[in-house]
């Protein structure tokens, strides 16, 4: 593998698919946006104050341990809305990647190129697994700077003070954390984005469909001839096993005591890394069905005969 | 020095009933300018998706010693093809055009697709699609005529432009990139526009061969006599290959190489002999052959190669 090529091939990717490149920033605008407009919190960490409220922030004005993990939770979660767009714009990217290069007859122009077909979809599957997801990272990074310092800015003198305390060192892990994630997530979606190429290199017309409406059937047969949903259950596995791994949620309702909100501040904090995930048969049985299906792509992508 | 391209039996199947290509056989040897030329549907295009490793196919097939099948991705650092004009994706800028090709290629000297370049109204910072097909065709050009290839594969590659890109493409091609070393293989079904400028001809119709030769050599293999009304069943008797009228004169092809075929001094007693040209040939093989019945098969003989 030559990595000129492959960056040259990386690079060729972000100038047809300008929106890999804004999403995330837009999404990030929306994020510092929303932070500006609100005192409140945004992404999926919920903090439901009531009666409790000043026992719990006087004993985290004081309990530094458990004031740096909720601090890393709330900016971790921050993320999470990043990740959702991302995979939502890699998917079309991933069903369109080989597909309108057939349809426009690019695929000529490709082809009359020193460039494996092996090296043509690495270089569009590390865009999908790699690239951009390192990207998000590094726009989440900074989003994450620029809201905590809105909400110090808006939260100081209020009870809720305690959250405004910037931990450079739980910052830091933090970010270390969220890399980790990036690479699970990758081995984790790999074979949903082969799956998605499979279709777009296959598809003769709308991609979107030949994705969607197999496992849609599939599901729906499954359910009227056994009364089964194992299909559903192993596709929403997938989907969203990533998310369940990274269960961010903090309550503290009625009834609750401060206690019980520290416990849950120190639970989140280990959910914020997955690299538990990687002990599971799940994951690697996906990546294997992933580097099966890789290589079907190249063959199919080689002779492909109808441009 | 062994040929460039060594076609031995090659065959094409698409479905079940359609043969695109029958049993190929022909080689093109370095520093030849071949036209592959035949009518719609001839299997021109097909037989060179062989060649570039684009489609499947069986028989032997060797592109400067390789197999197209299963040494592609080291073939095409020494092969370059425009295969059809518009190619080029609609959202790709000029100088991203010029980066990833000087990114991805060993052999692209990008000073030379520059200075091309500079020489047109084509802007740096333009996409594609903002680009006139002539435009387009320019900057394929630009950009292949700067690679150091040993062989480039053209399929059509002036189809939908005016006169003035025509005539340039061909004229860019001949003075500034062949260089008798290099190996050109272009189709067309314009013939008119390259008969002066191949050095060599393959005609290929219904997927076969039909003719493989020179261009030096056609004078010595085919006359076309042209006579008045009067003359008609004598020159008939002769055994043209391929007859027309054209405001009430009558010409007439011959194949002069056959046993048995008449010589020039016998045509010309009766009428005006000339070298027929690559045109006439042309209709000559793929219409008249079949409209007066001559086997147009009998005339791919070995060539004088």
């Amino acid at each position: 593998m030559n990595l000129k090529v492959m960056k040259t091939l990386l690079w060729r990717e972000t100038w047809e698919h300008r929106g890999l490149i804004w999403a995330p920033l837009i999404t990030a605008a929306v994020i510092v946006l929303t932070a500006l407009l609100s005192a409140n919190f945004t992404g999926s960490v919920k903090i439901d104050l009531d009666g409790n409220e000043q026992e719990l922030f006087a004993a985290l004005s004081t309990d530094f341990s458990h004031q740096r993990q909720l601090f890393a939770v709330w900016l971790g979660a921050l993320v999470i809305p990043q990740m959702l767009v991302a995979m939502i714009v890699l998917a079309f990217y991933m069903l369109d990647s080989l597909y309108n290069e057939r349809k426009d007859r690019s695929i000529l122009f490709w082809k009359s190129m020193p460039v494996s077909d092996a090296e043509t979809v690495g270089s569009k599957l590390a865009t999908a697994l790699l690239l951009v997801p390192l990207w998000v990272w590094i726009v989440s990074m900074i989003t994450s700077l620029v809201v905590f310092a809105i909400v110090s800015l808006k939260l100081g003198g209020t009870p809720l003070a305690p959250l405004t305390t910037f931990h450079p060192d739980a910052w830091f892990v933090l970010q270390l954390t969220m890399l980790q994630n990036v690479l699970v997530a990758a081995l984790w979606y790999a074979p949903i984005a082969v799956y998605l190429l499979l279709m777009s290199v296959y598809a003769k017309r709308s991609p979107f469909l030949w994705a969607v409406l197999p496992p849609v059937l599939l599901v729906i047969f499954e359910e009227i001839a056994f009364n089964t949903s194992m299909i559903a259950g192993f596709i929403s596995n997938r989907l969203f096993g990533f998310f369940r791994e990274l269960d961010l949620n903090i309550s503290a309702g009625d009834g609750t005591t401060s206690a019980s909100v520290m416990q849950q501040i120190a639970r989140n904090y280990e959910q914020l890394g997955t690299l538990d995930m990687l002990a599971t048969t799940d994951l690697w049985f996906g990546v294997v069905a992933a580097v099966i299906g890789f290589f079907i792509v190249v063959r199919l992508r080689r002779w492909r005969d109808d441009a | 020095m062994g040929a460039v391209i060594h076609a031995h039996d090659v065959r094409k199947r698409y479905g079940r009933s359609t043969l695109a290509l029958d049993g190929l056989n022909f080689d093109v040897a370095a520093g030849r300018i071949v036209g592959l030329m035949g009518p719609n549907g001839a299997g021109k295009t097909t037989a060179l998706k062989a060649i570039l490793g684009l489609t499947p196919f069986e028989g032997e097939l060797q592109v400067l010693g390789r197999d197209p099948r299963t040494e592609r991705d080291s073939l095409m650092k020494d092969v370059c093809f425009i295969a059809d004009v518009a190619v080029l994706p609609k959202w790709l800028r000029v100088d991203h055009a010029l980066d990833y090709v000087a990114g991805v290629h060993p052999k692209f000297d990008r000073q030379r697709a520059d200075d091309v370049l500079s020489r047109t109204d084509i802007k740096r910072k333009s996409k594609v699609g903002e680009l006139s097909k002539g435009m387009i065709t320019q900057l394929h050009l630009a950009l292949i005529m700067a690679i150091d290839a040993k062989l480039l594969v053209l399929d059509e590659p002036t189809l939908g432009l005016d006169l003035l890109y025509r005539r340039s493409f061909y004229e860019a091609l001949l003075n500034d990139y062949f260089d008798h070393e290099r190996t050109i293989l272009v189709t067309t079904h314009q013939v008119e526009e390259v008969e002066n400028l191949l050095t060599d001809v393959l005609f290929i119709s219904h997927g076969k061969i039909v003719l493989d030769s020179t261009v030096d050599a056609l004078p010595s293999r085919f006359s076309q006599l042209v006579t008045s009304s009067d003359h008609v069943a004598a020159a008939r008797a002769l055994r043209p290959v391929y007859e027309r009228e054209v405001f009430g004169r009558h010409a007439f092809v011959f194949d002069i190489s056959k046993g048995g075929a008449p010589t020039t001094d016998e045509l010309a007693a009766w009428g005006d002999v000339r070298t027929p040209s690559i045109s006439d040939l042309f209709v000559a093989l793929m219409n008249g052959g079949n409209s007066t019945g001559v086997n147009s098969a009998g005339v791919s003989a070995g060539g004088a190669r």
